[in-house]
């Protein structure tokens, strides 16, 4: 999309709501996503024999049959892969060997010419599993009485953060031991202790999981994915094929929605598996929606014990937090999950006593990864309820109450680190203020009721401490940009943002970058992950890098033709300028070709290219007992939203009046991305907290379609839902930019039941707050009969 | 347990000319033979299981399908072909305000643009959101079987879950819907998850007219979708309000006589608890609005 | 399994397609006709990803056979822009912002295209009725639904 004609476009874009460049092509039904890629009549299908047994024994495989139909050219089972694999805990193999642990679990693949016959072949493979006894709840799982799901956990390989208790279903137990809680909470005047149960829930993508995986001639293996981490993906692909990463080849175009799915591996190890015994043949496996329901990432579920108490003043002064999170068969993303709940298991708060427990637990359900907020929802759907009793029962006003307790700059945090500048108090401010906190509103009907709720969020990238972005800049003949960078646009945004990026530190207009994709890990730079929030900062401040060392080369270079300093040079709208002598020239040419000296004597520069790397430095290690460290994280994104509410009191059904929500993006690179990302996120965040559930019994889900697993539609949309932010800079930030992709849904199951509870003086602890749970409770209440 | 791969079976897709061969073809091949028209219930069956016909046979291309029209003695004919946005963009078809209501509710406009009321009724999903208002407006099936035409009430079509009285052979061409009483009153209900769209958690059909040989002076029929594997028609209420002076208390044991007559079950989208609550609610608000609208 | 050849106009073009019994509209516009602007998000008909005209009408292209269209008209994302200028609601929906991972983007389009062509001043309420059956998961919808007005008003 980059505009070479000589109009002149958007200088210093850094802070404009810039159109994205990545719209045309979208909208006209252009973009390929992976299953539009066309791979011709040598293309194979792939098709998945499931476990439907939740936990058992394998004792029989027959594919013979399978292996006999027309058609069918590739069957593979655990047999042919044999490596333990995982992100964190290596703890799967890509087929299930002697055990499976879960419904929907990957037993058999089989590679066929056509989708149809991959499915025949699949009714034909026979396997006997003797069932074992199964856990379905995180808290019995971590208990002495649970079977063992992972009898072999001691010996599975595993980072030195992460830390397993052998002989248990707990795959990580993370600790946080802060102060003394137990004196604490003698001086308290009020306690309070409340469990939440937050339940599982899929991710949705419209466009479900695919991968199409090929054989080179020379063993290279090349997947198409629509991935958000294609470098991740590498890597893991490597290791379950049991080859080296550069022996991998990912290719990741668009990406139809990720919200965390679609980083890490699942299903598209299916695809390398099957391509790796058909010949050559590529391989193509796509999910059909039941599937991406139940037999792929979700986020993991909760069973969250919080009790905390303050002094008369409302000065919090303790927090006991046990986290039971229900990880699923294995862990590809929950052990780290189960982390972040612990070292953010303060919430945004000032607490000066802290014990948390948070423990991932196996259990036979699927398997949780990343989601969007990495389990900030499910935390802050109890931190922020019980914020709210508190204040309540102490009698203070709850704007105050947060208020009072907000963590600022310069405290010392949960694990001990001191906080960077937040702009929580404004957020908190802007909230109450726009939703009039504290007004009764007037209801629309004698039997409808108004309530406000109002809750704050903090969360850091969660991401090991060396997570990478590095970044290229290309100039072009005709003066426009080619930006290379290993971080996927899955519709935040990204691409945008880096072009803005690269435009204002470079001197040229944002229409003149092109950012290159798709992202392909042959000739992208590395980019760990496009999760976490982290792209605007992390590879923002590479691309930054890249810009400026292409922009210093380009100085140097036109300085020397003119026998000035290069501090006297600038780059405005595509020309070099001296300040100095006033001469310009523009970078068209000169960038590829250099500059002659005069009289033809020889040239000066060449070929301008730019490079950057970000990585942080500075974050370390926390301790094994007590979770403290000198900085556990990066940085922290804070934020407030308030919701005002009516609900009906003769269904329970809720009608969002007004939803505001404010966080402190540092800076706003592209206002209004950063808006679409509160607002879309607002929206899910809502989704889930009102309407989703996957309904787990006995390890079966039992709503695996859009018929019974409802997501927001347009029906179903708040009156207004205000998106703000506030800028308090990041100090290590692109122009003190932090992320914000995740966070704008993680306090709405708390901020709604928060509303509820002041609309119809009913608590409903858990989500989904469904319209038949809110009549329900306020039946059992006495608040209607 | 739900299939990780569903999708739609082999078939032969079969498109009959003529009414006289399509009943034969289908009595001769039953039960291997279905006939579909919209499509948007019969395939997503077939996608999960439910059924697994040989053949599908086409309705759309048979005389008596396409029909759309009123008469003002007959009342409003609709074909199985009809897909129901047409209904409710038909002009005369507002004299059937809560058919034309119950339509608007089904799905989604693109799903509309596919489905018909006929196949809503064949398909007797306890779902079925424009069931209730054919009932109401007492509905007359035409068919076209082996031994030729035929016509049959909806009232007491329903035998049984998923049962209904169609022998093989049996087209359902069109329904007819008689002239309605004059000065009625419609409202359809439905309490879905979301706003709209969706599968109705409980869906109230309710229907009101002044009737002066009632001891009320007013009429009600009422039909209640998801409380039952059909229809379920709360007698007792309509009693009530037929044999009570019209007002607040009335209509309170009315709703509540609706509640207690039905015994839903639990299931993913409601508990029966929820469900005869809202049976009772909901009930209690459609009689409310209907009975302001009709004194005024 | 039965085998039909249809003749289709899709996107104003005569095509002839041979297709089995089984085959949805929407796996021919995308496997035979490499039409792929039209996409798969569910094959139920819930999620609207797969939205086409059919004779003007939109349908989820994912429940009608192709064997059913022999004869008819179809209108794809492919379809909409004209002689290379974008239709007004695809204009719209860029101004507005409503566009993320763009893989609900063509039956939204689809939908938007469809309302204004049978109602050209449709009010909130039925901008949300018609666009009710196509889910997004990105955008909150609220952008979309403002583009669709906003196209209107510029018709």
């Amino acid at each position: 999309m980059a505009n070479t004609d000589t109009k002149p476009g958007t200088m210093n874009p850094v802070g404009k709501s810039v159109q994205r460049l990545d719209v045309m092509e979208k909208v006209t039904g252009a973009a390929h996503y992976t299953d539009d890629i066309p791979f011709g009549n040598a293309l194979l299908y792939g098709r998945v024999k499931r476990s439907t047994v939740a936990h058992g024994l394998i004792k029989r495989i027959d594919v013979s049959k399978a292996k006999a139909l027309p058609g069918v050219k590739v069957v593979v089972t655990g047999e042919d892969f044999p490596n333990l694999i995982g992100l964190y805990l290596k703890d799967k193999t890509v087929f299930a060997r002697d055990r499976v642990r879960f419904i929907g679990e990957a037993i058999v693949a089989v590679a066929a010419t056509s989708e149809e016959i991959a499915e025949k072949a699949i009714d034909l493979i026979e396997v006997d599993i003797e069932p074992l006894p199964a856990v379905f709840d995180a808290e019995f799982g971590a208990s002495k009485d649970a079977p063992l799901i992972h009898p072999d956990l001691a010996n599975y390989e595993c980072p030195n953060f992460i830390f397993p208790v052998p002989g248990t279903n707990i795959s990580n137990h993370f600790k946080i031991r802060k102060g003394n809680t137990e004196e604490a909470f003698k001086k308290c005047a009020v306690i309070m202790e409340k469990k939440f149960r937050v339940p599982h829930v899929q991710h949705v993508p419209i466009e479900p999981h695919i991968a199409v995986a090929q054989v080179e001639p020379d063993g290279d293996v090349t997947v198409w994915a629509a991935s958000q981490s294609p470098f991740s993906q590498r890597s893991s692909f490597a290791k379950a094929l049991g080859v080296s990463e550069s022996k991998i080849r990912v290719i990741a175009g668009y990406v139809g929605g990720g919200f965390g799915c679609k980083a890490g591996v699942t299903m598209e190890n299916v695809a390398v598996a099957l391509a790796s015994k058909s010949g050559g043949r590529p391989v193509k496996v796509r999910l059909t929606r039941e599937e991406e329901f139940f037999t792929n990432f979700v986020r993991q579920g909760l069973i969250i014990n919080l009790k905390i108490g303050c002094d008369a003043q409302g000065n919090v002064l303790a927090m006991e937090n046990n986290q039971w999170w229900d990880g699923g068969a294995s862990t590809e993303y929950g052990v780290n999950i189960t982390r972040a709940g612990g070292y953010n298991s303060s919430g945004p708060f000032d607490i000066p006593n802290i014990t948390t427990n948070a423990m991932c637990v196996y259990t036979n359900h699927p398997i949780g990864g990343a989601y969007r907020g990495f389990g900030m929802s499910e935390l802050h759907a109890g931190i922020i309820q019980v914020m709210d009793m508190l204040a309540e029962k102490i009698g203070m006003d709850k704007v105050e109450f947060l208020k009072k307790n907000a963590i600022q700059g310069g405290d010392f945090n949960v694990t001990g680190m001191k906080m960077h500048p937040v702009g929580l108090q404004e957020c908190i401010d802007r909230v109450a203020k726009e939703l009039n906190f504290g007004t009764k509103e007037k209801a629309s009907s004698p039997s409808k009721r108004r309530g406000k709720g109002i809750g704050i969020v903090w969360k850091a990238p969660s991401m090991p401490p060396n997570a990478g972005s590095s970044a290229e800049v290309r100039l072009n003949e005709d003066g426009s940009v080619t930006v290379s960078v290993g971080g996927q646009e899955i519709g935040q945004g990204t691409f945008t943002v880096m072009a803005q990026i690269a435009a204002e530190a470079l001197g040229v207009a944002y229409e003149m970058v092109k950012i290159e994709g798709p992202v392909d890990t042959r000739y992208s730079p590395y980019e760990w992950q496009t999760v976490a929030s982290r792209l605007t900062w992390s590879m923002g401040n590479a691309v930054r890098r890249a810009a400026e060392d292409a922009r210093k080369n380009i100085l140097e270079m036109v300085a020397e033709a003119w026998g000035e300093n290069p501090a006297n040079l600038d780059i405005k709208n595509g020309y070099v300028v001296s300040m100095k002598s006033e001469e310009s020239i523009s970078l068209k040419n000169i960038v590829v070709y250099g500059i002659p000296r005069p009289g033809d004597q020889g040239w000066i520069g060449g070929p301008v290219l730019g490079r950057g790397t970000f990585m942080p430095s500075y974050v370390t290690n926390l301790d094994k007992d007590t979770g403290q460290g000198a900085r556990a994280v990066v940085h922290y994104t804070t934020g407030c939203q308030g919701i005002d509410i009516e609900i009906d009191t003769e269904t329970g059904k809720i009608e969002i009046i007004k939803a505001v929500s404010v966080f402190d993006v540092g800076k706003a690179i592209n206002p209004d991305l950063v808006k679409a990302q509160i607002e879309g996120g607002f929206i899910q965040g809502m989704s889930s907290a009102i309407f989703e559930e996957m309904k787990l019994v006995n390890g079966v889900m039992k709503n695996p379609s859009f018929v019974d697993y409802r997501i927001a539609t347009t029906a179903d949309l708040p009156r207004e839902n205000i998106a703000l932010f506030v800028e308090t800079a990041q100090d290590d930030g692109p122009w003190g930019a932090r992320g914000i992709g995740e966070h704008p849904m993680t306090p709405t199951i708390g901020v709604l039941a928060n509303a509820i509870y002041d609309a119809v003086g009913v608590r409903v602890l858990n989500p989904p707050l469904s319209a038949e749970k809110i009549y329900l409770a306020m039946l059992e209440a006495g608040v209607v009969s | 347990m739900t299939s990780a791969h569903p999708g739609l079976p082999e078939f032969d897709y079969v498109k009959p000319a003529g009414l006289k061969e399509a009943s034969q073809f289908l009595a001769q091949h039953a039960p291997e033979a279905r006939p579909f028209s919209g499509g948007t219930d019969t395939f997503v069956r077939m996608r999960d299981g439910f059924f697994n016909p040989k053949y599908l046979v086409d309705v759309k291309g048979l005389d008596g399908t396409h029909v759309l029209k009123f008469d003002e003695k007959e009342g409003l004919t609709i074909g199985a072909a009809i897909p129901m946005n047409r209904v409710v963009t038909f002009a005369d078809a507002s004299h059937y305000p809560l058919l034309v209501e119950a339509a608007k509710s089904v799905a989604s406009y693109q799903l509309r643009s596919r489905a018909t009321i006929i196949g809503n009724i064949c398909n007797a999903s306890p779902a079925g959101d424009t069931i209730g208002a054919c009932l109401a407006y007492q509905g007359i099936l035409n068919i076209h079987g082996v031994d030729g035409y035929k016509s049959l009430p909806l009232n007491g079509f329903f035998t049984g879950p998923g049962k209904n009285l169609l022998i093989p052979g049996d087209i359902v061409l069109s329904i007819t819907l008689p002239v309605p009483p004059k000065g009625h009153i419609g409202r359809y209900i439905k309490l879905g998850r979301n706003r709209l769209s969706d599968l109705s958690i409980v869906g109230i059909s309710a229907m009101g007219v002044k009737d002066s040989s009632t001891k009320s002076g007013y009429k009600f029929h009422l039909a209640i979708a998801s409380v039952a594997p059909v229809p379920f028609i709360p007698a007792k209420a309509e009693e009530i309000l037929a044999n009570n002076a019209l007002n607040a208390e009335t209509v309170n044991l009315a709703a509540q006589a609706a509640m207690d007559a039905v015994t839903p079950i639990d299931d993913v989208r409601g508990s029966a608890q929820y469900r005869k609550f809202m049976v009772r609610n909901l009930v209690h608000r459609a009689v409310t609005e209907i009975m302001q609208k009709l004194s005024a | 399994m039965g085998f039909h050849q249809i003749s289709v106009k899709v996107n104003g073009n005569d095509e002839v397609v041979t297709v089995s019994s089984n085959m949805t509209l929407l796996r021919m516009l995308r496997e035979s006709l490499a039409l792929t602007g039209t996409k798969n998000g569910c094959a139920a008909g819930e999620c609207g990803a797969c939205t086409v005209m059919l004779n003007g009408e939109p349908v989820n292209s994912c429940m009608v056979l192709a064997v059913e269209v022999d004869g008819q008209e179809i209108t794809t994302i492919e379809g909409l822009a004209k002689d290379g200028q974008l239709d007004i609601v695809q204009k719209t929906i860029i101004e507005k912002g409503g566009v993320q991972c763009g893989f609900c983007t063509p039956g939204m389009l689809i939908s938007a295209r469809a309302l204004l062509n049978r109602n050209p001043h449709p009010t909130e309420e039925q901008v949300v009725e018609a666009l009710v059956g196509n889910l997004c998961r990105c955008t909150g919808y609220s952008r979309i639904i403002e583009s669709v007005q906003a196209a209107a008003e510029r018709s």
